[in-house]
């Protein structure tokens, strides 16, 4: 900045060069509030991951103030990288052995994300297929299907651990399994069952999504030129053709925004968690196992390590996409 | 970013309240259920009828919650004056980082500290050192096996179990019965916690359970891995109901309420849950002392003691002072007694007036006790609870898997004891 105004300084007669200083007074305020709030903690993130902060006292950083240990003494405890390890050797295969918690965790995210790209653009893509033709009865569909979106993640995490609820009695699956004549020994646990938990939270999940999507391709749908749908009918494409050739590929940008809000609603996925089963019954996510470890056994600086390889994992995705948009902004 | 949204929070609320008045006294309080928070509100009101001149502002978050939010209370510039919070492990972790103020000062002169029985009044100090005067017990309540008298006479059961032949031959009975012996509601973890608690305890000992609670023994010692055979037993029994990790422990109540299930090992709280949600079950409630396992080994009860603390940097300290004073006062532990049954840590409170058998046995359960303890997470490290519990939940899941288990506990305990030894 100061350079900037040395420059204008010495400038201040020629006005051909003299610059105008409002934008940058309007981008000050926000800047400054965007430094303090999120790329400040983001350093600060990376900084309290090297140490054993208990969220009180002085962080202490591992291997300066707490010689004993390495620098990396948090990510050690998360990758626990294995001190045997031989390339090419069959006794002991695994780089790493990794924290079981985290093991856990990351195989969640990640079937969270690839049933999050999947299902829910899918099934919204086709929804709002049928619902942009005028229909009977579709605005109240449409208002249906969208209506989750208004309830907050905790309270959707309320609605779901009542319909799994187990109890044949309470529960709304099992009550209708039970009446329907399936034995009571025969029931599935939901929640309580560690091989089904996860995907039960995941489908609540896609359950609010599903609506979303729906609605970013219903309004991608309308932007969409009628005479391309109108030339392409005369030249007699038929309805998958249509939809293939023309329709689809002229969604193309709604289709990526819609791919990169999924890969970043899966990635912070924890409220579902935290209301549903807190991270219990093999249902941990990376977001809710940092929450617990910083804020549950007041191991802040074991926190952050999470923290700091859920936004690397998330920088992968981000990048990516940057990189496409930055790309497509050249081309234009 | 969700953990700086609730710092946030957090913060904006202290801040209201710290601007509310100078004058006010900040109350933070943990009293989330139903009927406690009745009776802490009661508490505030008597209060401020008789101080209109220094009122509590009163600030209640939900139980499990406040465990989080208390370490922002704590390390903000201006604390609450007063909190609840727990006797043991877990208040030490605050004394030792100088976040709870030391009222030796007042509790050390006449008629204040040793109005108290000789028990509470060292749980009144750090609980390693027997230092100072941070912690006001206020109430403590007992756990034990409740149970429903009409679901044990329908199951031909003519008294309660005081060995474990004896309970484990209930169980058996429940089920020929159709009745499932034992309801539990696993969700939060910590009622599973109170049965590790009492098979160690019956199995091993109170002294040994409490080492185990303070790190100093091992996981895989042959001695947890027999609590841990006991347990097994109760599988092997079909004592438990199914499902139990999809219900918080008031929903598990539920089973017993309606007549499905017969047993639930539960604190004495229950019984508030029974009176504001399921008031017939308040009539066919009673309870027994959990069963002998080893007749070697002393008698162990957890009785968990609630109670407050002053923050260190409160801006009030006058104003907080007098108001623990008042919190720890016969008055209001008589409140406590008389309206929720909680049993009172001072010797001058009047128990004339306790006409409930309930109560009454459970003061003489927990006085005939050879050793009393807090309860699992409050006796251990919030971190080595965590992963103690866990470690249950999973022996839950996949029994035979206990070796393993313990072994992986084990190292988390070294790592723990290790790590602790680092900050020191």
């Amino acid at each position: 900045m100061t350079s900037l105004a040395q420059y204008n300084s010495k400038n201040k007669n020629s006005t051909k060069r003299s610059i105008n200083w409002t934008p940058y007074l309007f981008l000050a305020i926000p800047l400054v509030i965007y430094f303090m709030w999120i790329i400040a903690p983001t350093f600060y993130t990376f900084f309290l991951s090297f140490t054993n902060w208990d969220g009180i006292e002085t962080p202490q950083v591992y291997g300066i103030d707490i010689e004993n240990r390495s620098l990396f003494y948090n990510y050690e405890r998360l990758l626990r990288p294995n001190e045997d390890f031989q390339l090419f050797s069959e006794d002991e295969p695994e780089l790493f052995k990794f924290d079981r918690d985290f093991e856990t965790a990351i195989g969640n995210n990640v079937r969270w994300l690839i049933i999050f790209i999947t299902v829910p653009t899918t099934a919204g893509l086709g929804l709002a297929m049928i619902f942009n033709a005028d229909m009977k009865g579709g605005r109240w569909f449409k208002i249906s299907f969208y209506a989750p979106l208004v309830l907050s993640f905790p309270v959707i995490g309320l609605i779901w651990a009542w319909v799994y609820n187990p109890n044949p009695n309470l529960g709304l699956i099992n009550s209708l399994l039970f009446s329907m004549g399936m034995p009571e020994d025969n029931l599935p646990g939901w929640l309580s069952d560690a091989d089904m938990a996860i995907y039960a939270i995941i489908f609540a999940a896609v359950w609010r999504q599903v609506g979303y999507v729906m609605i970013l391709y219903l309004a991608g749908l309308k932007n969409i030129d009628p005479t391309l749908v109108d030339a392409a009918q005369v030249d007699g494409a038929n309805r998958w053709q249509l939809f293939r050739n023309v329709i689809f590929p002229l969604l193309a940008p709604v289709t990526t925004i819609i791919v990169v809000i999924s890969i970043i609603d899966s990635l912070r996925s924890f409220d579902l968690v935290q209301v549903m089963t807190r991270g219990n019954n093999g249902t941990e996510v990376l977001a809710n196992y940092m929450y617990m470890e910083a804020f549950n056994n007041y191991k802040m600086g074991f926190g952050a390590s999470i923290a700091v390889f859920l936004f690397l994992i998330s920088l992968v995705f981000i990048g990516f996409y940057l990189f496409r948009t930055y790309k497509e902004e050249v081309e234009y | 970013m969700s953990k700086f949204k609730s710092l946030l929070l957090v913060l904006v609320l202290l801040l209201a309240v710290s601007i509310a008045s100078a004058q006010d006294i900040a109350y933070s309080s943990n009293q989330s259920d139903p009927e406690p928070k009745r009776v802490d509100e009661m508490v505030v009101e008597m209060w401020n009828e008789a101080n209109p001149d220094m009122q509590v502002v009163h600030d209640q978050v939900g139980h499990e919650d406040f465990k989080q939010a208390i370490r922002a209370f704590l390390t903000a510039d201006v604390t609450p004056d007063v909190l609840t919070w727990f006797a043991g492990n877990r208040a030490n972790f605050f004394i030792d980082r100088g976040l709870i103020a030391d009222f030796s000062s007042a509790w050390n002169q006449e008629g204040f500290g040793d109005a108290f029985s000789p028990g509470f009044q060292s749980l009144a100090t750090n609980y390693l050192d027997g230092e100072g005067a941070y912690f006001l017990p206020g109430s403590y309540y007992w756990w034990a096996m409740y149970y429903r008298p009409s679901l044990f006479e329908q199951a031909g059961i003519e008294s309660t179990p005081e060995t474990w032949d004896e309970f484990l031959a209930a169980c058996d009975a429940l089920n020929e019965a159709g009745i499932t012996p034992i309801t539990i509601g696993t969700k939060f973890r910590w009622t599973a916690a109170g049965w590790f608690d009492y098979l160690n305890m019956r199995q091993n000992g109170p002294q040994f359970h409490l080492d185990l609670m303070l790190l100093k023994e091992s996981y895989e010692d042959e001695r947890v891995m027999e609590t841990f055979a006991r347990w097994q037993e109760l599988f092997d029994h079909n004592c438990f109901i199914e499902d139990a990790s999809a219900y918080s422990w008031q929903e598990a109540v539920t089973f017993m309420a309606n007549g499905e299930a017969a047993m639930y090992l539960m604190g004495d709280f229950i019984r508030d849950e029974a009176r504001a949600n399921f008031p017939e079950l308040l009539e066919d409630l009673d309870y027994f002392q959990f069963p002998v396992i080893n007749p070697d080994v002393p008698i162990g009860e957890d009785a968990p003691t609630d109670g407050w603390f002053l923050g260190a940097n409160s801006a009030n300290p006058e104003g907080a002072l007098a108001f623990i004073e008042f919190l720890g006062s016969a008055e209001v532990q008589q409140v406590f007694l008389n309206e929720l049954g909680r049993l009172p840590t001072r010797t001058d409170v009047d128990l004339s007036g306790v006409e409930d058998p309930l109560t009454i046995r459970g003061i003489e359960l927990v006085q005939s006790a050879d050793q009393v303890l807090q309860f699992y997470d409050r006796d251990t490290t919030p971190e080595m609870a965590d992963a103690g519990m866990d470690a249950m939940m999973e022996f839950w899941d996949n029994p035979e898997d206990i070796e393993e288990i313990l072994e992986i506990l084990e190292e988390d305990r070294v790592r723990i004891a290790e790590e602790q030894a680092d900050s020191e």
